[in-house]
């Protein structure tokens, strides 16, 4: 009875939301927000949604133009060993090598465990084979960031946009902030 | 203008110097302003000098003070504001039978705005033209005192609009990049270090101990065995805090978002202690944020800039929400953690949340409804 | 015409009668005008640098003015207590106390609305809550209740003893036609403001302490404690003072009052302290703060344990009539249960409300120099209005002041 006093209409935000849901087609849009941005659209499921495009954004794409021969016959020469600088930190040594992800016969595309080839672009498939449940919620929305507005068209970012695939989860770092009037207020110890 | 206006004007004779074609504000043609001006000159001064002295009078120290603290601060004791009364009756007098001179036509404008902002009406009772009205005053004050241009809007809410927000207690990691960007998007005060957002650290396996969680914390984040829970204003579909307000200057819009028309609160505090949540903040004094740190992009009732003594609160950041951006909260989060969108929409991302993880929501039992779900992967 | 000369000599001989007086009654208005010429200096300051003067925060955001308030509406709900026998029951005994207790509710009105004008953050825009001029959100909020019924109220205890004195002044009897009804009112109307005060409070789900059934009734039994008290010491000052009569008898029976009102009081303070201490819940915390500090944090500690004795003592020596009937140790008595109630209606309600705050967090509150000299002098202010009114009407009961005896006498 309380929650009907002003509303008259509705018992609660859930009856609310039911009564009045529709497909929003509003004045409001995300595509001015999303001109800068390349986007790929795609279509998992029943959700349909932009990502952003990757290949762009990698400096050394495309990787054949260093990698002219398939790994096999790369391995064992002499010279600079390439990418010395990432460190694979995903899952386990016993469990995942550079392998298991980039199609070391093919090094412009990713791969899946069964050797399918996967585009660059789409990487997020490889991850998916794992990581079930977070793309689940990804394809969803509850995982993951959008790239401009809460406004349709709906753009999402992809996996690698925010994990380093080589080293996914986040690091610890300090806060960006502490309020030192609310520790005097509170008469807090100060050096926490 | 329409004729039931919700504010009292009081006419400097600005209004009409813009239908006269000389630059000579006395309201005559040209040709007869210049024939005169010899025969009027020792009058126009002396309307001048009363016209300051009654100016003075009525906004009295205000004037005098450094430009930003005039517009967002007019200040009135019973003292001035008896002070005022009387004056305004001389403005008044003096309005009718003075002549503008190029020379004073800004502060005559201050006043006039001053005057216009002092007695205009509740924000929410507005229609659109006066809404228009009162956010180019606020614009031109503030570019007549700082010569800096904002720009302030005053959309309203969208059709088939409902904002809704979700926050997954296990991705945030309490790195408050939250908390920073919405003190700079909001233009709090930097001097009482006001924030909006409080994100808790709960110990794990102790369930909800928000009297235990720290909420001020400064340590590397996340620390081990713990979890972050962020609470802000909750946009309540029942909102107490709107129920209690003797001048409705707070209200719930049509796209639920709960807002404060600053000019309008009469500081009375009612609308906090009736907040569950903590969501309200109040300016015990001048709010102030260092000018080139001010966000300039303002909506009338989200982030331009506060007065003392009224309160505020998170709007989910009207002035980014009404263009469908996200709130700054929501950019900010490095972790995915918070979920914002259109509850009326069956395709929206915060809509799938609902439907498909297990979300709740803090203190259910008090009824008042929340917009702000919690859920965990 | 007639009665507007009258008037205008009602107004001369009152400002004639209140601006002469005893060497003790100058240096009274003159410390008092002291006082509030030192709590206006300290609002000055307040309006210049905004309510971060005082000691509240966005944590306990009301604290000794709108403690203040919520105690005097008790004092002015109290006045109700003797008009009540007076006017409706014709019981004589309390007519001369009776004046005194509407003048006492008029100042004390008076406090009330100063204390919610110095709270506010915006006085200036206060012009937003006159109904028709601003926005008016009745009747959703409990705060343009009160601001109607403390009007209404004020309007009622003007209007009546303004009509009898002015009746006496001509040196003729007040028609009951004309006051009995709107005595009766002030009756039902003196509740009301209590108990809409009291909903104020009650009426917020946010903060479990306030948020119980019997707060408004708890108000009520301390208000009709605490107000007649009042009413007892200013009526032994009088005594004192001036030649107006007050027997024995009056005070004996307003003492009867404080005393079964401060009983209930006390039966409800047992049966709230059981409900919180019995089966402590997640709402009790208000209350251990209140009463054993929480956390370690204990700033109330001093002030209800000053209450509860006082209180508690006070209410058992009236109980017994061979006490209650020692003037001495009435008045003694009635001082302990003034100042018990209004810490436990005043601190120890309002800002306990507050701790710990809706996410458990706790900051203390202590009010700052400046908001003591604000309520000080907003105190003395009262005690400036009761005075003036007093003198006036004491001087119009007396026969001192007569339109008539002034008339033949310039003649």
């Amino acid at each position: 009875m309380f929650s009907c006093k002003e509303e008259g209409e509705y018992h609660s935000i859930t009856d609310k939301i039911e009564a009045e849901q529709k497909p929003y087609h509003g004045k409001l849009t995300s595509e001015e927000l999303l001109a800068d941005t390349q986007l790929i659209k795609i279509t998992e499921g029943e959700h349909i949604f932009l990502i952003p495009e990757r290949k762009g954004q990698i400096k050394s794409f495309a990787c054949i133009e260093c990698h002219s021969k398939p790994l096999a016959q790369m391995r064992g020469l002499d010279g600079k060993k390439a990418h010395w600088d990432i460190k694979l930190n995903h899952a386990n040594s016993e469990t995942m090598n550079c392998a298991t992800c980039h199609n070391p016969d093919d090094m412009n595309n990713l791969k899946t465990l069964t050797g399918q080839n996967v585009d660059l672009n789409l990487s997020y498939k490889v991850c998916a084979q794992c990581h079930s449940s977070q793309f689940e919620d990804w394809k969803g929305g509850a995982h993951g960031k959008k790239v401009a507005g809460w406004t349709p068209p709906r753009a999402s970012m992809t996996c690698v946009n925010c994990h380093n695939p080589h080293s996914p989860s986040f690091e610890t770092r300090w806060p960006v902030q502490f309020n030192t009037q609310k520790a005097i207020e509170r008469k807090d110890d100060l050096d926490h | 203008m329409s004729d039931n206006k919700k504010w009292y004007t009081l006419d400097l004779g600005l209004n009409k110097k813009e239908e006269t074609s000389g630059s000579c504000g006395c309201g005559k043609s040209q040709g007869s302003c210049n024939s005169h001006k010899e025969e009027e000159k020792e009058e126009e001064i002396s309307h001048e000098e009363f016209y300051e002295a009654a100016i003075n009078a009525s906004i009295g120290e205000e004037r005098s003070k450094d430009g930003f603290e005039q517009v967002f601060d007019v200040k009135m004791d019973r003292r001035t504001a008896f002070k005022k009364l009387t004056a305004s009756l001389l403005i008044g007098a003096g309005a009718i039978s003075s002549c503008t001179s190029v020379v004073n036509a800004d502060s005559k404008e201050k006043a006039q705005i001053d005057w216009e902002e002092q007695f205009k009406g509740n924000y929410k009772l507005m229609i659109d033209e006066e809404k228009q009205g009162t956010v180019d005053r606020l614009m031109r004050s503030y570019e007549l005192r700082t010569g800096k241009n904002i720009s302030m809007t005053s959309e309203n809410a969208e059709e088939d609009v409902l904002f809704g927000y979700a926050f997954n207690i296990s991705k945030c990691q309490g790195y408050m990049n939250c908390v920073s960007a919405c003190v700079e998007e909001n233009n709090q005060d930097r001097n009482s270090e006001m924030q909006y957002i409080r994100i808790h650290e709960m110990k794990d396996g102790e369930g909800f101990k928000f009297d235990k969680a720290d909420d001020n914390y400064y340590h590397e984040v996340p620390k081990e065995d713990h979890f972050y829970m962020g609470t802000q204003c909750f946009h309540c579909d029942n909102p107490p805090c709107v129920e209690v307000c003797p001048v409705q200057a707070t209200w719930k819009e049509d796209d639920g978002l709960v807002v404060i028309d600053y000019d309008w609160c009469v500081g009375c505090r009612y609308c906090m202690a009736a907040c569950p949540y903590d969501g309200r903040r109040f300016n015990w004094s001048k709010p102030e944020v260092p000018e080139n740190e001010i966000n300039k992009n303002q909506h009338y009732l989200g982030n331009r800039m506060r007065k003392k003594g009224v309160m505020e609160k998170c709007t989910f950041c009207v002035q980014r929400t009404r263009k469908g951006k996200n709130p700054a909260c929501v950019e900010a989060c490095p972790t995915g953690a918070r979920i914002f969108g259109n509850l009326l929409d069956p395709n929206s991302t915060i809509r799938w949340v609902l439907e498909n993880k297990k979300v709740f929501r803090l203190k259910e039992d008090l009824g008042t409804d929340p917009k702000f779900w919690y859920f965990m992967d | 015409m007639g009665v507007f000369k009258i008037l205008k000599s009602l107004v001369i001989d009152s400002l004639d009668t209140i601006t002469k007086g005893s060497v003790k009654y100058h240096i009274w208005m003159g410390v008092l005008t002291l006082v509030m010429l030192i709590g206006m200096y300290c609002y000055s300051i307040q309006l210049d640098q905004g309510l971060s003067v005082t000691g509240m925060s966005d944590r306990v955001s009301w604290g000794l003015y709108i403690s203040n308030f919520t105690f005097l509406v008790g004092v002015a709900a109290a006045a109700v207590m003797l008009v009540m026998p007076t006017y409706v029951l014709k019981d004589i005994d309390f007519k001369q106390a009776v004046l005194i207790g509407e003048g006492l509710a008029v100042a004390a009105l008076i406090m009330c609305l100063a204390f919610v004008v110095a709270d506010m953050g915006g006085p200036s825009v206060l012009w937003h809550m006159i109904p028709g001029i601003g926005v008016f959100n009745f009747p959703n909020s409990m705060l343009t209740w009160d601001v109607i019924v403390l009007n209404g109220y004020l309007f009622i205890n003007i209007s009546i003893p303004f009509y009898i004195l002015f009746r006496h002044y001509q040196g003729k009897e007040a028609k009951k036609k004309i006051y009995v009804p709107g005595a009766v009112l002030s009756v039902f109307w003196a509740v009301g403001i209590h108990l809409v005060t009291a909903f104020l409070y009650q009426g917020l789900q946010a903060r479990p302490f306030w948020n119980n059934a019997l707060l408004g009734p708890r108000f009520l039994a301390s208000a009709f404690a605490a107000g007649p008290a009042l009413i007892i010491l200013v009526l032994a000052v009088i005594r004192s003072f001036t030649a107006f009569k007050i027997p024995d008898k009056t005070i004996k029976k307003i003492a009867m009052i404080v005393t079964v009102a401060a009983q209930i009081n006390l039966i409800m303070l047992v049966s709230e302290l059981f409900k919180e201490f019995y089966a402590p819940t997640h709402h009790s915390e208000s209350a251990y703060y209140l009463f054993f500090g929480l956390h370690g944090k204990d700033a109330l500690l001093p002030w209800i344990w000053t209450a509860i004795p006082l209180n508690v003592l006070a209410t058992i020596i009236l109980t017994f009539g061979k006490f209650r009937n020692n003037l001495k140790i009435l008045y003694t008595c009635c001082f302990f249960l003034f100042v018990a109630i209004w810490i436990e209606k005043g601190f120890g309600l309002i800002v306990p409300g507050f701790i710990p705050g809706p996410y458990g967090k706790i900051v203390e509150y202590l009010p700052t120099g400046i908001e003591v000299g604000v309520t000080i002098g907003i105190w003395a202010l009262g005690a400036f209005v009761f005075t003036i009114l007093a003198k006036t009407a004491i001087g119009i009961e007396l026969g001192e002041l007569r339109y008539e005896k002034k008339k033949s006498s310039t003649l």
